[in-house]
């Protein structure tokens, strides 16, 4: 793979590290699909505007760290930081749900068959003319 | 294949976030979309998302190849990829759902990508344009050496010559439970089809976790 070390890249990660004044590292462990909610709290004084705006989004509805970086426009990483900002301010939360997984202590676990269930039986009825294959086995 | 290197986890974030009780929050399910460059991917999480997709960047750290180790420390370069990002709720299933689709490109230095989106994932599909069949080998692989189920997805571009999915299934060297099937990206129900499809092939999938697979690490764990 080549370098793609270009100036466009370059004042990508300049105008990223000013954004989380130099941070690399979230303070959180938040995925990739990691839902924010609005939060009780205020973010600090002197935050970054993109706090704002992080805040707007997830007043509105959920979010999950890949939508709003997205919305953004801003690298996921740059993101997860301030996002751990504001749950260290309690003005983001992470809803809890019921657990996707198996087992709840397992993040790595798959989803239960209960869920998948659930989950087929949602898609059916919101696209009733859509159809599985179903494999032999 | 460039190998993508290990980060090391913040010390810091060692902690899992506090998180608080909300009741009526749907129940999020994740399913990645794969595929070659131009398979219809966006096209794919666009026609059942709720949302239009968005473009979503992150860095991925790999070794710069055919530099020598200094110190035991590689030399590393950051590049920048882009994924999608698409969600629909369900909220007519007996639980309330929430789908995240992930649509990735699949190239090799996607991998630790796929690592983060795989984990708690019901599948995968893996979007084929059979133009460029050669571009589905790796998500292939990938999926198969993890243990996620996933299903092949033969997007029918006009013009493009028409191969049977057991075409596609042999050229792949697919085990006979991988689910192939056609589909236009640009359809709905189609694309709803190919889900199902997944969703079922997990359902019979026995239920093991995503395994990493060897010289592969993964990125902020
Ligand atoms: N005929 C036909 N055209 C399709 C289909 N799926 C996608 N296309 C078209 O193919 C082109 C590429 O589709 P995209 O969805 O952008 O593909 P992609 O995989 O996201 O492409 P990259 O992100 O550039 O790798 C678009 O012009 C789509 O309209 C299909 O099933 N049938
Ligand atoms: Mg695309």
């Amino acid at each position: 793979m080549s370098a793609r070390g270009d100036a466009a890249e370059d004042s990508t990660f300049v105008r990223t590290y000013t954004l989380t004044r130099g941070r690399t590292r979230p303070r959180h462990l938040l995925g990739l699909d990691t839902v924010l909610d609005a939060g009780p709290g205020r973010p600090g004084p002197g935050q970054a505007e993109e706090c704002e705006e992080i805040l707007a989004l997830c007043r509105e509805h959920r979010r999950s760290v890949t939508e709003l970086a997205g919305r953004l426009g801003r690298p996921v990483t740059a993101v997860k930081i301030l996002v751990s900002d504001l749950l260290d301010a309690d003005a983001l939360v992470v809803p809890v749900t019921a657990p996707y997984a198996a087992s709840g202590t397992d993040a790595d676990a798959r989803p239960s068959l209960q869920m998948l269930a659930a989950l087929s039986a949602g898609l059916k009825r919101k696209w009733p003319d859509a159809i599985a294959y179903l494999q032999a086995g | 294949m460039p190998s993508p290197t290990s980060r090391p986890d913040d010390p810091a974030a060692a902690l899992r976030t506090p998180s608080r009780p909300h009741s009526d929050a749907p129940t999020v399910l994740k399913i990645v979309i794969a595929g070659g460059f131009g398979a219809g991917k966006t096209t794919a999480v666009g026609a059942v998302s709720e949302i239009t997709p968005l473009s979503t960047e992150e860095y991925l750290t790999e070794a710069s190849t055919g530099v020598d180790s200094l110190e035991g420390v590689e030399a590393k370069q950051t590049t920048t990829v882009a994924f999608d990002f698409g969600r629909l709720s369900l909220p007519d299933a007996p639980v309330p759902l929430e789908l995240f689709l992930f649509g990735t490109p699949g190239q090799d230095r996607f991998v630790d990508l796929w690592y983060d989106l795989s984990r708690g994932a019901v599948g995968a599909v893996v979007l084929i344009d059979t133009r460029r069949l050669e571009t589905s080998f790796t998500p292939v692989s990938f999926f198969e050496d993890i243990g996620l189920p996933f299903v092949v997805a033969v997007n029918h571009f006009d013009g493009a010559h028409r191969y049977q999915p057991e075409q596609v299934r042999a050229a792949l060297e697919l085990p006979a439970c991988v689910p192939v099937v056609t589909c236009d990206a640009r359809n709905p129900s189609d694309v709803a089809g190919v889900l199902l499809t997944l969703v079922g092939h997990a359902e019979n999938a026995p239920a093991t976790p995503v395994h990493p697979a060897p010289n592969a690490t993964l990125q902020d764990a």
